[in-house]
């Protein structure tokens, strides 16, 4: 027993104490150094964290590229050294003392030492990051990969299950649990600054929970090869503060979102195109209720179309109508041409016009 | 026995000798040099091909840069660029590294171990032919631009008929299947000419430490093999027929097939590190001038590290959502990897240490393998703890980390071997200067590419994706990626034009020219069909450093073996352990075989592609013809070795004991069967225990009481194959014939039943997988009935043509194990598959 705690209070102190003032050294020398010369930054970087998984991670990066550096420039300088060195003729005796020091000393004692403070170091980190029980169940998120986008869903939204697709918004400062499975093969999900990816199994559902430290937008992508169109799988996933989730998720009801849609009477005519042949596969709230493709209710609001091939911008949806098979090649969506520029356009406009 | 007394008396004798060997070595020339089964000649041949296909590989590699050197490119289509992706890394893995290394070893292993050729040379060809074929085959899909284009490792469902509907996943699954052939049938030689053909004297502790590296690996190849060709045919049978192996609907699991897929694919790195170890383990006394520090420890660290790349495969799922406690297991065995590197690494700077190193230009690999490789260990490590492989798996980094760990642990050394033995292979020095000029080029190129790689990962950059947008911080780092991959592929075309200059311009090298301690070097440059005039005994790991006279004396016939006129291609059999002669093996010569049953199998190859498949039928019966017959030209058969005839003195022909060499082929190539058979049995229990959607019927479908009949049976041929062996044990022939009919109609009985249960149980194979699983194991059993059966009947058939008698008691062991074999596995089946169920029940 008494083992087992002071095993536990060396743990925490090495978890504890030490990271923290390493981290921020490390962090503020390395960082700045790296970032300054070369940018660690980035949508998608890992080594530019923005919760605590993802921090816990980097850090061991650094830590572990110090040590390896170390023993690489070590064991070639030893290498080289011998071509170097005067030949010096020995006794059997001794040649063997030799050899078995650098055997024993390199071969077995680096490595063991080495992996033994790895493991000491990292293995109670990843438990860490473990989806285990809270006191206060953690936010639930449902992520379904599909060839090639993401279908999201908010089953704990108080006024009932909010669907849309390709985005991702987050309550911060507070652990979420993403459950995560795939309609067709499997995909990865992964945001990277936030922390460690997990697969989108057909038939499973895989949790991970994942924090970040505070608002702000992040991008995400499939990080399992999933065909084709595997590279334009991305998502942008937002975290803001917790009221701003539970209003974010409100104006999300499907009734409010279905009076959105019907509302402008000057698409009356792109809401009937939209409805006798986009709705076969797409849903629109108050208009149709087809799974196949992504939801559209909320379109308008979201950062790109196409899961991350196209920057939402006026008249993107329109651009995407007419040459979304030549920006993202064999997508599961048949091709327009046969409709008119005309057509193309209203439906761009009013789907551009569904925002909450 | 034979040993330096037996002098050849004068120079016209000497000279018979020598004319004697060279025509029953001959290599015939024009078309009939199909027939060639020697192996120096497939050695090259092995190697010429993986290095074309290294070529084709390489190319495929400067596509993918050329693709992602920039943002937004519209180089190639995102559709070829995943049929470029998937088959790099498949020709890289199959088509080139593991053939080449086969290669180098079926070259260098018989010239190592003083013998003159593998034990089994026509399976060496039959391996050429089925990797050249399914090379050819596979590559062909690429010209119809139908390439397999699920990533190399083929994870379902995405390569399955319905995201994959194309004919490129049957090429994967087709043309690798017919690959391996190959692969397995390299190992099962490599194992037992290793075990059983090494000259006289050597034991397994005067073994040259290559010859260890090799017998690893071959064993490996044995093992890790068998998985990977297992989930390669329930694949295609899901694809073909529909049989819902890994399909959640069916009950299947897409999750077996990354089992599968990475029980083979794990060992298999190792399958192609251990050889080229080897290579660093044979060169590096050489240039030290003294023998290797801590041979023990080496021959332990290759030990430790063939059994624990057996579990570690689950680290290339780190991310699948297995469970915690597993995890956290295979994350501490991949770790413990480094401790037999590190004993080699330091085992290698110990001998440098205490000798005097060299710098010539195959150390110069050497060295540059020491950096790339000890990197790509150390980011092995980072990989292998779970909370950094969740971030960097599946990115970039992984790609730069595995490219240091096969191209640092597999290519350089290889380079440096290839530089090491061109002496052998050409009779010419290599050039100092245009080598070094390849190799920094290829030093600086490959760092160039794969060190930045590891930050593009770091930013983010999954693997495999055809483009990406800028202003991700990604873009400088990919160009110069790119930029350092061209400058690798101009280092290697210097090496190419270096290699092909020498065959011209090189220096001729004297004998041994490295002053090399190990036998090859006793060879003529380049070597012989029969490699030595005479077989020397071995007291020594180092023959030519403490006896620099024995090549000489070899070439005078004045050691073991010196004899040809009996028309036999003739060498030691000795004792696995101690290396004391036990009798003379004498191999096949030049035969069609090989090539033809390889073409029947190409056939099968493409009909089951093309869906033809009455043709794959014929196809199939056609080369269980051609084997057979093959396998009917041996020991007493006039094509074989029809007189017994030896020197006074000398031990008997294999054929006449009931020691050879055929019983080591048979337990090894059982050894792969039940690996084979264990995957078999690990998919049962996986898919029953973890498929989610696993439906099992209240009643087992099969009929217990039949099975057990039909065990009965078994093992009532078994018992008959066991008593005509101790018969010939005890000289007695008496009742041999009649046995063997016996057993063949027992074998017959045993299948007849396995068939009747087959058919009432009524499996519905394309609706769930419990029938799916539980069909492909009853084939499993029919199969092995139907062979037993058949070999015995070719025994009594043999009895009558005096083939098989007291005089040549040898096939009946041999086929006396293969029906133990089958014995214990139709018991296990049984137990596995209708009775278990009804113990526990679905």
């Amino acid at each position: 027993m008494r083992e087992r705690y002071l095993y536990h209070v060396a743990l925490l102190c090495i978890q504890r104490a030490v990271p923290q003032r390493v981290n921020r050294f490390m962090l503020t020398l390395l960082g700045t150094l790296t970032l300054g010369l070369t940018g660690c930054a980035g949508d998608l970087s890992i080594l530019d964290p923005a919760g605590q998984a993802a921090r816990d991670v980097v850090l061991i990066w650094w830590i572990m590229l110090t040590f390896a550096t170390v023993v690489l420039i070590g064991v070639v300088a030893l290498w080289l050294y011998t071509f170097k060195r005067k030949y010096q003729e020995r006794t059997p005796q001794e040649e063997r003392k030799i050899a078995r020091r650098w055997i024993i000393g390199g071969g077995i004692l680096l490595p063991v030492l080495s992996v033994t403070a790895l493991l000491i170091f990292g293995v109670p980190t990843g438990k860490r990051m473990l989806p285990l029980p809270l006191s206060q169940p953690p936010e639930v998120i449902e992520v379904i990969g599909h060839q090639w986008w993401w279908e999201v869903r908010y089953p704990g939204a108080e006024g009932g299950e909010v669907i849309t697709a390709n985005q991702l918004i987050m309550p911060a400062g507070e652990p979420v649990d993403f459950h995560v499975t795939s309609a067709d093969v499997i995909h990865s999900f992964w945001i990277p600054r936030l922390g460690g990816k997990i697969d989108m199994l057909p038939g499973r559902t895989n949790v991970i929970r994942l924090e970040a430290d505070a608002p702000g937008v992040f991008g995400g992508q499939c990080a399992e090869f999933c065909g084709t169109q595997h590279a334009n799988m991305e998502f942008y996933v937002e975290a803001v503060e917790r009221e701003a989730y539970d209003a974010w998720l409100a104006e999300r009801q499907e009734e409010r979102l279905a009076e959105r849609a019907l509302a402008n009477d000057d698409f009356a005519q792109a809401r009937d195109e939209f409805a006798s042949t986009c709705a076969n596969c797409h849903s629109v709230a108050g208009l149709s209720a087809s799974t196949i493709g992504p939801d559209l209710s909320d379109i308008g609001a979201r950062y790109t179309l196409g899961a991350g091939t196209l920057p939402m911008e006026e008249g993107a949806i329109h651009y995407w109508l007419e040459n979304h098979q030549t920006l993202k090649p064999s997508n599961k969506m048949p091709s327009h041409n046969y409709m008119d520029t005309a057509t193309l356009e209203s439906l761009g406009a009013w789907l551009e016009t569904l925002t909450p | 026995m034979t040993t330096i007394d037996r002098d050849a008396s004068g120079p016209e004798d000497l000279q018979k000798l020598h004319n004697d060997l060279a025509e029953v070595w001959a290599n015939p020339a024009g078309l009939k040099a199909l027939t060639i089964v020697n192996h120096t000649t497939l050695g090259l041949r092995f190697m010429v091909t993986g290095m074309a296909f290294f070529l084709i590989g390489g190319i495929l590699a400067m596509l993918i840069r050329t693709q992602i050197a920039t943002p937004d490119q519209g180089f190639l289509t995102p559709e070829i660029y995943s049929q470029v992706t998937t088959m790099h890394g498949t020709v890289m893995m199959f088509l080139f590294a593991i053939p080449i290394l086969e290669g180098l070893a079926i070259y260098m292993i018989p010239k190592m171990i003083g013998a003159r050729d593998l034990v089994c040379p026509r399976l060496t060809a039959l391996g050429y032919w089925c990797y050249l074929f399914g090379g050819i085959i596979l590559s062909f899909s690429m010209v119809l631009e139908m390439a397999p284009d699920s990533g190399w490792f083929m994870y379902t469902p995405l390569s399955s008929s319905e995201y994959s509907p194309g004919l490129g996943s049957d090429f994967w699954l087709l043309g690798i299947t017919f690959v391996e052939i190959s692969a397995l049938s390299a190992g099962v030689e490599l194992v037992v000419s290793i075990l059983r053909t090494r000259t006289q004297g050597m034991a397994l502790n005067k073994m040259p430490l290559f010859a260890w590296y090799i017998l690893a690996m071959a064993l490996m190849i044995v093992v890790g093999f068998p998985p990977l060709i297992l989930g390669s045919i329930l694949l295609e049978l899901e694809r073909a027929v529909g049989m819902p192996f890994f399909d959640i609907a069916g009950g299947g699991d897409p999750v077996l097939w990354q089992h599968l897929f990475w029980l083979f694919g794990h060992p298999e790195v190792y399958i192609i590190f251990l050889p080229a170890a080897g290579i660093v383990s044979t060169l590096i006394p050489v240039f030290a001038g003294r023998p290797i520090v801590g041979y023990g420890w080496v021959v332990f660290a290759i030990t430790v590290m063939g059994f624990i790349s057996f579990g570690l495969w689950v680290h290339h799922m780190f991310t699948v959502g297995i469970p915690q406690l597993a995890q956290a297991f295979f994350s501490a065995a991949s770790m413990l990897v480094a401790i037999p590197t590190g004993i080699q690494i330091f085992a290698w700077l110990a001998t440098l240490w205490l000798g005097k190193p060299k710098m010539k230009l195959p150390m110069l690999w050497i060295v540059g393998f020491l950096v790339i490789f000890v990197c790509g260990g150390l980011t092995g490590v980072m990989l292998a703890l779970v909370p950094f492989n969740w971030q960097v798996h599946d990115t970039h980094f992984v790609v730069a980390h595995m490219h240091y760990v096969l191209v640092g642990g597999m290519l350089f050394p290889l380079m440096a071997g290839l530089y090491y033995w061109l002496p052998l292979f050409s009779g010419r020095m290599p050039s100092e200067t245009i080598g070094k000029w390849g190799f920094w080029l290829v030093f600086i190129g490959f760092n160039a590419t794969f060190l930045i790689m590891h930050w593009t990962g770091l930013l983010g950059m999954p693997r495999r994706v055809y483009t990406y947008d800028t202003g991700l911080g990604w873009d400088i780092f990919n160009l110069l990626s790119s930029i350092g991959g061209f400058v690798m592929s101009a280092g290697f075309a210097m090496v190419l034009i270096d290699i092909a200059l020498h065959f011209r311009y090189g220096k001729p090298a004297k004998t041994n020219p490295w002053n090399a301690d190990t036998l090859e070097w006793a060879n003529k440059l380049p070597p012989t069909p029969y490699n030595f005039v005479s077989l020397p005994t071995i007291e020594t790991r180092h023959p030519l450093w403490e006896h620099p006279e024995l090549p000489q004396e070899m070439e005078e016939g004045k050691h073991g073996l010196a004899s040809a006129d009996h028309g036999r291609r003739e060498m030691w059999g000795t004792d696995p352990l101690t290396g004391k002669v036990r009798e003379i093996i004498h191999v096949p010569s030049n035969s069609w075989w090989p090539l033809f049953a390889a073409m029947a199998l190409a056939i099968v190859c493409i009909s089951l592609l093309l869906r033809w498949y009455p043709l794959a039928g014929l196809g199939a019966a056609v080369a269980v013809v051609f084997l057979l017959r093959w396998s009917w030209e041996n020991g007493v058969h006039p094509k074989a070795a029809p007189n017994a005839n030896v020197t006074p003195g000398d031990p008997p022909l294999h054929s006449r004991t009931m020691d050879g060499p055929g019983v080591w082929a048979m337990t090894t190539a059982m050894i792969a069967n039940g690996s084979f058979f264990l995957s078999y049995l690990f998919g049962w229990f996986y898919l029953w225990t973890i498929s989610p959607e696993w439906r099992m019927p209240e009643t087992s479908p099969l009929s217990l009481i039949a099975l057990v009949i039909a065990g009965g049976a078994l093992m009532g041929g078994a018992a008959l194959m066991e008593k005509s062996v101790r018969g010939l044990r005890k000289q007695q022939e008496r009742g041999l014939a009649f046995n063997f009919y016996g057993a063949a109609l027992l074998g017959g009985i045993q299948f007849a039943l396995i068939l009747w249960v087959m058919v009432r149980a009524n499996l519905a194979v394309t609706e769930t997988s419990h029938d799916a699983i539980l069909m492909v194991g009853l084939y499993y059993a029919l199969l092995h009935s139907a062979l037993g059966a058949v070999l015995s009947l070719l025994q009594g058939l043999r009895v009558g043509y005096r083939y098989v008698g007291l005089h040549a008691p040898f096939e009946p062991v041999v086929v006396a194990y293969f029906w133990r074999y089958n014995v214990v596995v139709f018991w296990i089946l049984v137990v596995a598959l209708a009775v278990l169920p009804r113990v526990i029940g679905g």
